[in-house]
């Protein structure tokens, strides 16, 4: 268990507001390394309850690095050590006693690229749910997967094919169906890196509006690349630059009146 | 701005924007500042000479709302950027109005040249015209040079205009007042004085555009104020 105190105390270089009144996520001094090299400095951060957040920052900011440490996704690589601390609900979860696979069920992820299992459009929906044993009846596995659907926004679209596979869909409708996978193990918090690069502007907009819909259930962290896109999308925007958070706050203040002169660089086109 | 941007085409139309809105202060500049001195000298080919350039300050201002809207539309300006494109569109607007009141002058200018100089109360338009010139020449390098200071200097420097508006306005009723052949002349000249202290108010206008391009935030509203005329016979 994380202790209460000093957690709001954190000396940090970083512009803005980085505490939020309702966190769900806090993540205190964290640095990241992969051998010998820091890819993240002293981060310090809350995620809050039902908040849309977007990390953006020039390509090898730290952002996808940062965010991939929210769900423990860099243990998978031998050479990452993470340093600092973040907890879930006030719970460590670097802490040896977790149980990884829950952790990432809590937490979902959504990548760059759709990755649908080659399995049935049900199937792949239906997968996460029977693994963590969340529903004892085939009739409650089917109520899982059409209300993840529908939340995803592609019930109507896939309701008559549930049995085709998931690889056929389209680009956007295998990225939706990615998010509806996510939801289906009832997440807390849902990761995003990149879920639109791949895709062509109406899929986005689809994706844009399904990440808004879920916002109101879901803590969403993003990455992105368009500006336009965390403008478009985010509450609150934070900036990353040589694995520094240079610069957190609202996002409708971040680009309009930014604190930082590389937060203003940046957003105006002027860094990459 | 903070220094060039990675796509150079950007960079092209925001100072395209930026000479153009310059341009369109010069002109303004030059309409009012003749404006001022026709009603000295009365030649009626400058005034009608001012008149017909008002057109060149329309399509101007034109330009630049088009090219601005142009420039939200493709390059979605950001921060400092999108405040100088929003800043440039408003401005322009003003120093068209500018050009506008320059007219509205001249052609009262125009009136009063048909009228004999005996039934003209004799007040200093010219003084007031003088003050407000300044104005506008200051608000124009205050966006230049993106100066805070000047900017909020020339805002509370229109209070002196309103001072003079209102001591001219008493002195052109009490001159209609104690000859009835100053009627006409006097009130050609009440709007003449009018128009000047509306252009000190548009001066006003972009002094505050200056400070909100620079600071990103609004000037207080708590300018000083002087313009007593519409009181005027109230006890």
């Amino acid at each position: 268990m994380v202790s209460n105190s000093n957690i709001n105390n954190v000396k940090t270089k970083t512009i803005g507001e980085i505490f939020s009144k309702d966190p769900k996520i806090i993540c205190r001094n964290v640095d990241v390394f992969y051998g010998e090299k820091q890819a993240i400095k002293d981060v310090s951060i809350d995620i809050a309850s039902r908040e849309i957040i977007s990390f953006i920052g020039p390509s090898g900011c730290g952002k996808s690095t940062f965010l991939r440490c929210l769900n423990r996704m860099n243990d998978t690589i031998d050479t990452c050590k993470v340093k600092g601390s973040i907890s879930l609900d006030k719970e460590d979860i670097y802490d040896e006693k977790i149980d990884v696979v829950t952790l990432r069920a809590k937490i979902g992820m959504v990548f760059q690229k759709p990755n649908p299992f080659p399995k049935s459009i049900y199937e792949n929906v239906a997968y996460g749910p029977k693994i963590h044993g969340l529903s004892s009846s085939k009739e409650e596995l089917d109520f899982i997967v059409e209300n993840s659907l529908k939340d995803s926004g592609l019930w109507e679209e896939v309701k008559d094919r549930l049995q085709s596979p998931g690889t056929g869909l389209s680009g956007g409708q295998q990225q939706r169906l990615c998010i509806a996978r996510a939801i289906a193990v009832s997440p807390e918090i849902i990761l995003m890196d990149e879920p639109c690069s791949a895709l062509d502007p109406i899929a986005t907009a689809k994706i844009e509006e399904l990440i808004n819909q879920l916002g109101k259930n879901y803590s969403i962290v993003i990455v992105t690349h368009s500006m336009q896109q965390a403008a478009r999308i985010s509450q609150r925007t934070a900036y990353f630059h040589l694995g520094e958070l240079i610069e957190v706050g609202e996002t409708k203040k971040i680009f309009t009146m930014p604190e930082d002169k590389q937060t203003e660089a940046y957003i105006s086109g002027r860094i990459g | 701005m903070v220094n060039e941007h990675i796509l150079s085409s950007f960079d092209d139309d925001l100072h395209k924007l930026n000479k153009d809105l310059l341009k369109l202060a010069k002109l303004a500049t030059e309409q009012f500042v003749n404006s001022i001195d026709n009603f000295s000298t009365q030649n009626i080919e400058e005034i009608d000479k001012l008149i017909s350039k008002d057109k060149n300050l329309d399509d101007l201002d034109e330009k630049i709302q088009q090219l601005g809207f142009e420039i939200i539309a493709l390059r979605a300006p950001q921060a400092e950027d999108l405040r100088r494109v929003i800043s440039a569109l408003k401005i322009s607007t003003v120093l068209e109005r500018i050009g506008d009141y320059s007219r509205n002058i001249s052609n009262r200018t125009k009136a009063l040249c048909e009228l004999s100089s005996d039934d003209i109360p004799g007040v200093n338009i010219g003084k007031m015209g003088l003050v407000t010139q300044e104005m506008l020449e200051d608000v124009i390098i205050a966006y230049k040079d993106k100066d805070s200071d000047l900017s909020i200097k020339v805002r509370d420097t229109d209070v002196v205009i309103d001072k003079m508006n209102t001591k001219l306005y008493q002195e052109v009723l009490s001159s209609m007042s104690r000859n009835k052949k100053n009627i006409v002349s006097g009130t050609h000249i009440l709007f003449i004085a009018k128009s000047i202290e509306r252009v000190g108010d548009y001066v006003t206008d972009i002094a505050e555009h200056n400070y909100f391009l620079i600071n990103g935030k609004p000037l207080s509203d708590n300018r000083p104020k002087a313009d007593k005329t519409s009181l005027y016979g109230i006890d």
